[in-house]
């Protein structure tokens, strides 16, 4: 049924090379082009700083050769920083966004087949799917639920009635030459999502910046298409009518970085609240920007975007597949439009696209090639009415914002840093949050403590303990998260241990490890049958550790009278730990003895 | 006689009446219909059939989707698709014994009004003028009409989106029934302007045309603008009102005689039998009151913005990438950067069906939507309250507003229970009018002017025909009730279907 083809326009690849050498000529070339980047760093570079010949006359030692290589790197971003600085100051930025992303559902949006993107190519296809003649959409209201979740989350005022519009366009991965969509009446209005430092927003947005949100509509998802030029496309319709929404952001962010972090923050939204289930390097979310410019203090711009009036002519950039990109291609696009503008031209209305790695954008249409997709009602789907019911329903069982979550572990209670805070809430879907708390919930009750401030002790020494103890083994062992592998219990008693000062911390990390590669007794047991247990040592036995160790190294000793060098004291703290008993010496009190030794001894 | 009989006499008919072109594919074998005509008179003879077309033979129109016979709404995009499935009504009158004889020609998607437009040539009415020449059998769905007309079938179906049962009902002489919009299933049927496509009957006995509306008058979930279980519930309650189930048994009848449908141009045969028509049924006891529906004139003009509007939106399916007609094969001239739709849809797709969708994708642009699309959308709304005031009942799911508002512009005018209007302005042209180089398509749009305004407003409306006897000629005469008014429409085509005057 599916038939190669081929075709010349806009999109098509006009290459005349023959199938058979199609391996051979074009995949190197691809290849070449994508390690582009790294190579355009070093050897240019190099050649321009040094007043050297080429290699092969003088050779640069490599030592030499990369501190070269870093310093010209650093000059290079100061000069690029200096110079977007300059520019800012001159030219304000105006982005708004469009994401598409692929909803978590069973069933496509109008049939009931499955939305499964691993089958065999063309197996989860309904007759409407393929715009079969007679046959019709079937809404699947579940759909709709994913969709709502991310509309709530996203603060939007869910409209009571909403309406599905035709998209009309010719291409073949669209079968019907229409897209289903909601155009004049959108699912969803007048949202917004917050971004604050920690998500990584320019430094010249302050703490915080609100992006309101102008729409979220659902519809159609595309068929995959494979090219194979120069005349054969493969078509999948599995993906085609799986349902999407559009999340249209107001153009109110006027930093790259911002723009990126907004998407960021925006998919990491719609994973938290179970929207979406892909990232954006899988396809599941891809983002249009729209671009434009004017000059600071100047006349307002004579463009209105979503409502916002006194803009420059915008261009958009479509199909953005990941964060880099979209800050790339803006940063590109912002400083064409001003070369534009001041090399005395006018900025034309028109479609850009991007290829990663690439340095520019690239015009794909014109306003004369612009298509008019003739928006119209879909005259066999009647509107989406929900009630207030479903809404409150929804958003009583949706799980906690992961803005409220970050300020709940950086508040009193817990303490957190946003850096500990941040990833607790963003790893694992959660699991590692719900893990954490378990801990902590243990710790407390174990140490029965009701002092605000020592609770609070805790909680920051089991942050530390499951994010950076328990993390790094896992990354050592380039292992998933499994909450089973060390139990939330023994962590607890672990720390219970640690925190009662009956073992050292290096004992702690030691007890963890055994536990992680799958011991399995119980934490007091483990450490009475390895004999762990802190036995405290004397002051008698810390001094003559202390002055064994001073004994091996006299000069070090004077160095810190002299010199006043207290960071060496924590050598001979480690000299201390080494010599003695292993897990007795603790290293507090170790210091506390070496500091009276050397620094009162010597007055 | 038995059904085996009338079935082979049937049969039989097809083959002679060939030439008038009703056909654009039969069941080839007798096996493929004569045991289960046999098996029906069985059933028959033991007094349980299956309904009562169980064992009759049924044409449908090639828009409507077989799984057993192609499905090429008379298009060359489409000359060699096979449906992968049964639509709706088809499965239905399958279930109900029915046989499905043969696909019937139209205007190519249903696109016209004489049904000339069609790859398979013109379908030509069994009657001719005096001079001989052929004439048109009106259309879309002038192959079902011709075909019921010279007992090709026992029934037929057909579609109506602006007229396309009743105009071909009318030129041929049988009865066309356009039901109330959302009560027989789309599901199957190849979309022209699903707002307003609707299934039709054509039969010669408005009984006939009846037992076959009682088997597809049925909820289907596939459909999405199919009436729910709920809604028809509710329009049942509404018509069980006893001021309103009354109609169906009353002496009379109160008759409305829309007074703008009385053009000039009305052929003066086509309103001798209207006239002859209300005479008539003033003596059965009805009384005739004139009823004012003044958007009517406006009704035509919105039907050809939105209809061509939708048209061109479902028709940009056909590209023959995924089934149908392709043109392409595996090979393009990469010389002449052509774009791969478009010998598919430049050579698959007929002129009408072109004009249509360019009209569509112009009223649709940008720059037209307004003055085009959005203005006919309102006058359709108005067409409706037209009607809403001509009419004792109220449209069941659209009550009448008590605030006063602006939902009755004439309550001062008589209220009537139907309104019995001509079908169409003439009598048939002749083909070659239609097909020659003066041929003019605005000359066969305005063949729909009496139909298209009971299909803007969704309304049950029948075409039945009338003889004059003194000239021996054919005209049909149009009934048009409230919406879900259908059993009530059907009791006065029945009133005067094949009524001589």
């Amino acid at each position: 049924m599916l038939r190669p083809w081929l075709r010349q326009g806009p999109r098509a690849t006009r290459s005349f090379t023959c199938p058979q050498c199609l391996h051979l000529l074009r995949r190197p070339q691809q290849l070449q082009r994508s390690l582009l980047p790294s190579s355009a760093l070093s050897s240019p570079l190099r050649s321009l700083q040094t007043t050297t010949t080429p290699e092969s006359t003088d050779r640069v030692p490599l030592r030499k050769q990369l501190k070269q290589d870093a310093k010209a790197l650093r000059a290079r971003k100061r000069q690029t920083r200096e110079h977007e600085e300059a520019s800012r100051q001159k030219w304000e930025l105006t982005v708004g966004i469009e994401i598409h992303a692929q909803l978590n559902t069973e069933a496509k949006l109008f049939s009931k087949a499955p939305t499964s993107s691993t089958d065999l190519p063309n197996s989860n296809v309904a007759l409407f799917d393929l715009a079969f003649p007679g046959s019709q959409p079937e809404f699947q209201a579940a759909t709709l639920l994913p969709a709502l979740r991310a509309a709530i989350a996203l603060n939007c005022d869910i409209q009571p009635v909403s309406k599905f519009d035709r998209k009309h366009y010719f291409y073949q991965d669209q079968p019907a030459g229409y897209q289903i969509t909601q155009y004049y009446e959108p699912l969803a209005k007048n949202g917004y999502v917050d971004l604050f430092r920690h998500d990584g927003i320019a430094p010249e947005d302050g703490d915080q910046v609100r992006i309101g949100i102008k729409q979220i509509q659902m519809e159609q998802d595309t068929a995959k298409s494979q090219e194979y030029p120069p005349s054969t496309q493969l078509l999948d319709f599995n993906r085609v009518s799986h349902p999407l929404i559009e999340i249209i952001t107001m153009p109110e962010i006027h930093t790259p970085a911002t723009a990126a972090a907004c998407v960021r923050k925006i998919l990491s939204i719609l994973q938290s609240c179970n929207a979406v289930t892909t990232g954006m390097e899988l396809g599941g979310l891809r983002a249009d920007v729209n671009v434009s410019i004017r000059q600071r203090g100047d006349l307002a711009g004579n463009h209105q975007y979503g409502g916002i009036a006194g803009l420059g002519q915008r261009t958009e950039i479509k199909n953005l597949s990941s964060f880099k990109a979209v800050e790339d291609a803006i940063i590109a696009e912002k400083n064409r439009q001003i070369a534009v503008l001041e090399s005395g031209g006018v900025v034309e209305g028109e479609t850009r696209g991007w290829t990663i790695g690439s340095t520019e954008t690239r015009k794909l249409r014109g306003k004369e090639g612009e298509v008019d997709y003739r928006y119209m009602p879909d005259p066999d789907l009647p509107p989406v009415y929900i009630g207030e019911d479903l809404i409150s329903e929804l958003r009583r069982t949706l799980p906690t914002a992961s803005d409220a979550l970050l300020g709940q572990l950086t508040g009193m209670k817990y303490g957190l840093t946003v850096e500990d805070a941040k990833p607790l809430v963003e790893l694992d879907e959660g699991a590692r949050l719900e893990y954490y708390q378990n801990v902590v919930d243990l710790l407390w009750q174990q140490q029965s403590e009701t002092d605000a401030k020592a609770q609070q002790a805790l909680a920051r020494l089991a942050g530390n303990w499951v994010l950076h103890e328990l993390g790094g083994l896992l990354t050592k062992a380039d292992l998933a998260w499994d909450a089973q592998r060390v139990p939330a219990a023994s962590l607890a008693a672990l720390l219970d241990q640690l925190q009662r000062k009956r073992i050292t911390g290096p004992t702690a990390k030691q007890v963890l490890a055994l536990v992680f590669d799958g011991d399995q007794r119980p934490i007091p047991q483990l450490l009475e049958e390895e004999n762990l247990l802190l036995r405290p040592l004397s002051r008698e036995e810390y001094i003559v550790l202390a002055e064994a160790a001073i004994a091996l190294n006299p000069s070090m000793v004077e160095q810190i009278r002299q010199k006043n060098q207290l960071g060496k004291l924590g050598w001979f703290v480690g000299q201390m730990m080494r010599m003695g008993e292993k897990g007795r010496v603790e290293a507090p009190k170790a210091d506390t003895i070496l500091r009276e030794l050397i620094l009162e001894g010597a007055k | 006689m038995s059904l085996l009989r009338e079935a082979e006499r049937c049969i039989a008919n097809q083959s002679s009446c060939a030439a008038l072109n009703a056909l654009t594919s039969t069941l080839c074998h007798p096996s493929q219909w004569q045991n289960q005509v046999k098996e029906a008179d069985i059933r028959r003879a033991e007094g349980q059939p299956r309904s009562r077309i169980d064992g009759r033979l049924v044409v449908i129109k090639d828009n409507i989707c077989t799984r057993d016979l192609p499905t090429t709404c008379a298009s060359r995009a489409l000359d060699t698709f096979i449906s992968p499935f049964n639509a709706t009504v088809v499965q239905h009158l399958e279930d109900a014994g029915a046989i499905v004889a043969a696909k019937a020609n139209l205007d190519e998607f249903g696109m016209g009004s004489h049904s000339v437009n069609s790859t398979f040539g013109p379908v030509r009415n069994l009657y001719r003028n005096r001079n001989a020449e052929d004439l048109s059998a009106g259309g879309s769905s002038g192959g079902s009409a011709v075909a019921v007309a010279t007992e090709q079938c026992y029934t037929a179906l057909g579609t109506d989106t602006g007229g396309s049962v009743r105009l071909p009902a009318a030129y041929t002489g049988v009865v066309g029934f356009k039901p109330s919009y959302g009560l027989i299933s789309r599901w199957g049927v190849i979309a022209y302007a699903n707002s307003l496509d609707t299934v039709g009957i054509l039969g010669r006995e408005v009984s006939r045309v009846r037992d076959v509306f009682d088997i597809v008058n049925q909820h289907d979930p596939r459909d999405p603008t199919n009436l729910s279980p709920d809604t028809r519930s509710r329009i049942y309650a509404h018509l069980k009102a006893p001021r309103l189930e009354s109609r169906m048994t009353r002496q009379s009848l109160k008759i409305g005689v829309p007074v703008e449908y009385n053009i000039s141009e009305l052929a003066p045969s086509v309103r001798r039998a209207w006239s002859r028509s209300l005479n008539y049924m003033l003596q059965q006891g009805h009384s005739v009151h004139s009823v004012s529906l003044p958007t009517t004139k406006l009704a035509l003009s919105a039907y050809y913005v939105l209809a061509p509007a939708e048209a061109s939106s479902n028709l940009a399916k056909y590209d023959g990438v995924r089934y149908g007609t392709s043109f392409d094969g595996n090979h393009c001239d990469p010389q002449n950067n052509s774009y791969l739709y478009a010998r598919a849809r430049g050579e698959g797709l007929g002129s009408e069906v072109k004009r249509r969708i360019l009209l569509g994708a112009f009223s649709l642009s940008a720059g037209a939507m307004d003055n085009y699309f959005i203005q006919a959308q309102r006058i359709r709304r108005l067409v409706q309250r037209d009607f809403n005031a001509a009419f004792v009942a109220t449209h069941p799911l659209m009550p009448r507003r008590r605030d006063g508002g602006d939902v009755e512009p004439e309550k001062s005018q008589a209220q009537v229970d139907v309104l019995i209007c001509p079908t169409a302005p003439s009598s048939p042209p002749t083909l070659s009018s239609l097909m020659g180089e003066r041929a003019n398509p605005l000359d066969a749009y305005t063949n729909d002017v009496f139909t298209v305004p009971a299909s803007l407003a969704g309304l049950p409306a029948v075409s039945v025909p009338v003889i004059l006897e003194s000239t021996e000629s054919l005209a049909g005469v149009q009934i048009i009730g409230q919406y879900g008014d259908d059993a009530l429409v059907l009791k006065v085509a029945e009133l005067l279907s094949g009524k001589r005057f």
